[in-house]
Parts: structure tokens; C-alpha cells; sequence
């Protein structure tokens, strides 16, 4: 038997296979124009839905806004960066952000789980920004600099070796990264563990009388996202050789709840849409004016008024019913 | 000579300089329905917290089947034994009456089962199926609590408390705002629920106390004023100037 909220993730799914479809035919048109600029676009939009994966687990499902995720995927851009310039490999960059990132998630998640609301929001905030103005007077990592000068890899997939310079190739790549940390939360998220997290956002105070911490499962939904950042943040580097540190900034964080909000909250798949809604936009109208931040802007005060659900918010409903209607009764 | 399943010894709290529950001690015996009653601000409620973990009492012992669980957490005294409902519906409102009772009943399942899909589990879903069919909620499992009547609401509110198989259920209210019908419906599903589980009730229509209960505890301005059946309750001369006003 199904239930509603495994229907919906389904749901989420189906959307999902529609981007990948999506993206596939990009790949395709991109290498037949023999595109680069449009490509790598593509894949920073990527990189950047997996950001704001990470955002929409806290946000959407375990009801918790972190203003701070930047911290998570600058450390793993950092590190990536880092250990690409010693050793040259793809797993190793990987690997190490993987541990990092766990790591810093559990420390940081002791210290942000102790408080709840708007007092969680400040200091994911405040931590975030304590760490990106280290790095920043930080001269071993470049200063305001940052890392330049990371070398171009060859990603060996055993079947296949994909050079972080082909924009098509990494581009797949990155696709096939960002689905797999999408399906690992899905997966996560449908299991009693993920529905406990839906309960915590849904209504933390009964959670104890059901039998459970509430500090468990908050710890592990903030060193799951903290994890996805990133490794999402770890790919930043192999795509544009360098790493800076506003990566860190608020900016950055803020711009994953925006894509959140937007794209919709409490579905994942809002994340992947937002974000490449939002790198479009940025990109044709950062052409136009430099001024592009105020057109955002804007159209995220129009989501939040006219589609409270977000864009995938608004259409997950249609395709749940579509999945209901053909469920064997 | 097995312990009671739930006893209270000298149990207190203060709130300032308001004695909430001062020096309560009682026990309740198993597969029976107890009762406390008492006018509002008598401490029925903030007893409760004190039993379920919600609070931590300033003095005295909660005791589970013989086990001291004073101070636990309510987590630690649901692990014991024990769960509750509240006297203002707290549920899961933006989840189906079904996800309410499978998250409740989700406990159940071996510990191996919290990283597999919820559909591979069947012990959560048993419950909930059983829990639905008894709550006479089956028509509404697919509904969103925040669609249902006050009266199912309240109902559901009790099926969840029930969900996870507990020794003692701690029932705050549980008619509170209902129609007559429903009240009467209710106290028949509370009277059948004492088969298998040991029920504290607090209630304050006094026709349901009287024919729900087998032991009834009064309490007055924090502390217990008598206890004893329905019928040795209705005849106390202190419990009559307290609470039922008479003289």
C-alpha cells in the first residue's frame, strides 16, 4: 500500500525524470552547437540545486531555516579545491568532503540544535559568517583571493574517463551527482527517519510523548544537509578551476533559500527548478543590467505572494493525482 | 506481590509561590479506569505533565511498574510505559488521520526497520489499520487532520496516545467540547480500551465519571482531597462543600 506522503514523493520523482529528460536533450543541443558557455552554466545551476537540496531538507521537512548552509558548501568547495591541487583525483576530493562535511555538520549541529525558530536562523547566520571571515583574512587560503590555479582532472568512472574540462561531459556528470544526492534524501526522507522529520516540522512538541528525542533526529537532518552542501560545493572547484570566499557569504545562503521558496519547500524537486530558474535569470539579466539582484528580487516577493507553494509546490498536486488514479485499488 | 502499574508518592510542584500538586500520592491498578477530578485550577492537569515527563516535579516519585522514573523525559517515560493525550488536540494537523496514527504506532517496529521504505513495514500499519477500525475512523484515514469534526479530532487525539501499546494512557479531557453523542460514544470506546491498558482519566462531566469509573481521585487546590470508588466519592462530606458546592 502507498500512502500520501510516499505518493508525493513519487510525485517529485516524476519531475525529476522530466529535468533529467530535460537536461539530456541540453547535453545534446549543447554539443551539437559545440556550446561551453551555456553548458557550464547548466552545471553551475546544478551545483547550486544541490545547495539548495540541502536547504529544503532543513527547511522543507525538518522545518528548520538555516540561514548558513554556504558554510557547508564553501568548506566543501575549499577542501575539494585543496585537495585537487595536491592529489588530482575526483574520489579523493570527494571522499575527504564527504568526511569533512559530516564532521562539521555534527559539530555545528551541536551547537545550533540547542536553540529553535528565529534564534536557530541567527546563529546558523552568525556561524557561517564567522567562518567565511576567517577564510577571508586568511592568507594559507588565498585571503579574499581564494584558490586559484585548480587543475583540470580526468574523473575516472571505470567504464569511462570524463575531463572536468569538457562542458558536456562534466556537465552529465555533475547531473548524475545531484540526482544521486536527490534520490539518497528521497530515499532517506520516505523511511520512519524521515517521517519522524516531517512530524518535527509539523509539531515538535508531541514528538517526545511519542517515544523520541527530538535532538536525534534534528542532528541527523542538519549533518544530512550538511553533507549534501557539501559535497554539491566539492564540484564548484572542478568547474571553474577556483574557489573564492564568497562562496561562504551570506549571499550565498540566502540565494539557496530564495531558489528553496521558489522553486517549492517540503519537495526537493523545488530545489532542482528553482535553482535553474534562478541561474538563468541571473545569467540573461545580469547581460542586461547589473542591477539583476532587484529583479530577483522581485520575482521572489511574487512567488511568495502568488504561489506560496512554490513553482513544483503548485504542480506536484496535479501529478499526485495522475500517480492516485493509476494506483491498483 | 506484583507493583503497582502507576504510583505517585508525595508528588509536588510549585509555581512561584503557587503549590501547582502539593504532595500527591496515589496508585493506580492495573486494567482499571481511575479518574481525577477537581474544580479548574485543582493541578488535574499540571499532574499530569508531572506523571508523563512534561514537567519535573520539586519533590516526590513517579513510578512505573515499580521502577522510579521521577525527572525522565517524556521520551524516556513513553520507553517506560507510558503515553498521553492532551487536553487541547495536539496532532500532526497538516498530515492524513493515517500518517498521525502510523508515526504514533511507528515505534513498534524493530529498530532495523527505521532505515527501510515505511511501505516494506507492516507492524506500524497493522496498528494503524486495527487503531482506525476501532476509532471509527477507517472512512477518514485518507483526511487531513485539519478537516476532521472537533469531535474526531478529539477521538483521533486518543487513538494516537493509544498507538504505541502503552501499560498506563494518561487521558487529559478527552470529551472536552464534544456533543452529548459524541461524549457518550466515547466514554464506551474509554470503558473497552480497560482490557488491555490501564487508563487515568481526567474528566470533568461528573454523569461520565460516575459510570466510566472504577476509582476516583478529587483533588483541590493542588492536593488530594479523597479517593475511592464513585459511590464512597459522591458521599464524602468534603469532597460535596469543594466540589460539587453543596453544603
Amino acid at each position: 500500500m502507498v500512502d500520501a506522503l510516499t505518493r508525493s514523493m513519487r510525485a517529485s520523482h516524476v519531475l525529476v525524470a522530466i529535468l533529467v529528460s530535460v537536461s539530456l536533450v541540453i547535453a545534446a543541443v549543447g554539443v551539437a552547437f559545440d556550446d561551453t558557455f551555456y553548458l557550464r552554466l547548466a552545471t553551475e545551476a546544478l551545483i547550486f540545486a544541490g545547495l539548495a537540496l540541502s536547504v529544503d531538507i532543513l527547511l522543507g521537512y525538518t522545518g528548520l531555516l538555516s540561514l548558513g548552509q554556504a558554510l557547508y558548501f564553501g568548506l566543501g568547495a575549499y577542501l575539494s579545491a585543496l585537495v585537487l591541487m595536491v592529489v588530482p583525483s575526483f574520489w579523493a576530493a570527494i571522499g575527504a568532503t564527504a568526511l569533512a562535511s559530516a564532521l562539521a555538520g555534527l559539530i555545528g549541529g551541536f551547537i545550533v540544535n540547542r536553540v529553535r525558530g528565529v534564534y536557530f536562523a541567527l546563529i546558523t547566520f552568525g556561524m557561517a559568517q564567522v567562518a567565511a571571515k576567517i577564510v577571508y583574512n586568511t592568507r594559507a587560503l588565498g585571503a579574499s583571493d581564494g584558490l586559484i590555479g585548480v587543475p583540470v582532472i580526468d574523473i575516472n568512472l571505470g567504464i569511462v574517463t570524463v575531463s572536468s574540462a569538457s562542458p558536456a561531459g562534466f556537465f552529465l556528470l555533475v547531473l548524475a551527482m545531484i540526482v544521486i544526492l536527490y534520490a539518497f534524501a528521497a530515499y532517506l526522507l520516505d523511511t520512519p527517519f524521515g517521517r519522524l522529520l516531517i512530524a518535527l516540522r509539523a509539531n515538535e512538541a508531541r514528538i517526545p510523548f511519542l517515544g523520541y528525542r527530538t535532538m536525534t533526529p534534528r542532528l541527523a537532518a542538519y549533518v544530512l544537509a550538511a553533507m549534501i552542501a557539501g559535497l554539491s560545493g566539492a564540484l564548484y572547484p572542478m568547474l571553474r578551476g577556483f574557489v573564492s570566499p564568497e562562496l561562504m557569504f551570506f549571499e550565498t545562503s540566502g540565494n539557496a533559500v530564495i531558489t528553496v521558496v521558489t522553486g517549492g519547500a517540503g519537495i526537493l524537486v523545488g530545489a532542482l527548478y528553482g535553482s535553474a530558474l534562478l541561474t538563468l535569470l541571473k545569467s540573461v539579466i545580469g547581460s542586461y543590467t547589473v542591477h539583476h539582484l532587484i529583479v530577483i528580487g522581485v520575482l521572489f516577493m511574487g512567488a511568495v505572494i502568488f504561489l506560496p507553494k512554490g513553482m513544483m509546490g503548485s504542480i506536484r498536486p496535479a501529478i499526485e493525482r495522475m500517480l492516485a488514479r493509476r494506483e491498483p485499488k | 506481590m506484583t507493583a503497582p502499574v502507576l504510583e505517585t508518592r508525595d508528588l509536588s510542584i510549585n509555581f512561584g509561590g503557587l503549590r501547582a500538586v502539593d504532595q500527591v500520592s496515589f496508585t493506580v491498578e492495573r486494567n482499571r479506569i481511575t479518574t481525577v477530578i477537581g474544580p479548574n485550577g485543582a493541578g488535574k492537569s499540571t499532574l499530569f505533565n508531572l506523571i508523563s515527563g512534561a514537567l519535573r516535579p520539586r519533590n516526590g516519585q513517579v513510578l512505573i511498574e515499580g521502577v522510579d522514573c521521577t525527572g525522565r523525559p517524556p521520551y524516556r517515560m513513553q520507553a517506560a510505559g507510558l503515553a498521553r493525550s492532551f487536553q487541547i488536540t495536539n496532532l500532526f494537523d497538516e498530515l492524513t488521520v493515517a500518517e498521525n496514527l502510523r508515526l504514533a504506532a511507528q515505534i513498534l517496529e524493530p529498530v532495523s526497520m527505521a532505515w527501510r521504505p515505511v511501505r516494506a513495514s507492516g507492524v506500524a500499519q497493522a496498528r494503524v489499520d486495527e487503531l482506525l477500525e476501532r476509532f471509527g475512523l477507517a472512512d477518514k484515514a485518507r483526511y487531513i487532520v485539519g478537516e476532521l469534526s472537533h469531535g474526531e479530532q478529539r477521538r483521533l487525539e486518543v487513538a494516537v496516545a493509544l498507538a504505541c501499546k502503552p501499560k498506563v494512557l494518561l487521558l487529559d479531557e478527552p470529551t472536552q467540547g464534544m456533543s452529548h453523542g459524541d461524549t457518550r460514544d466515547t466514554a464506551e470506546l474509554i470503558k473497552t480500551l480497560a482490557a488491555d491498558v490501564t487508563v487515568l482519566l481526567i474528566e470533568h462531566d461528573i454523569g461520565l465519571v460516575m459510570s466510566l469509573s472504577d476509582h476516583v481521585i478529587v483533588m483541590h487546590q493542588g492536593q488530594k482531597l479523597a479517593e475511592g470508588t464513585p459511590a464512597d466519592v459522591r458521599a464524602n462530606k468534603a469532597v460535596q462543600t469543594a466540589y460539587f458546592g453543596h453544603t
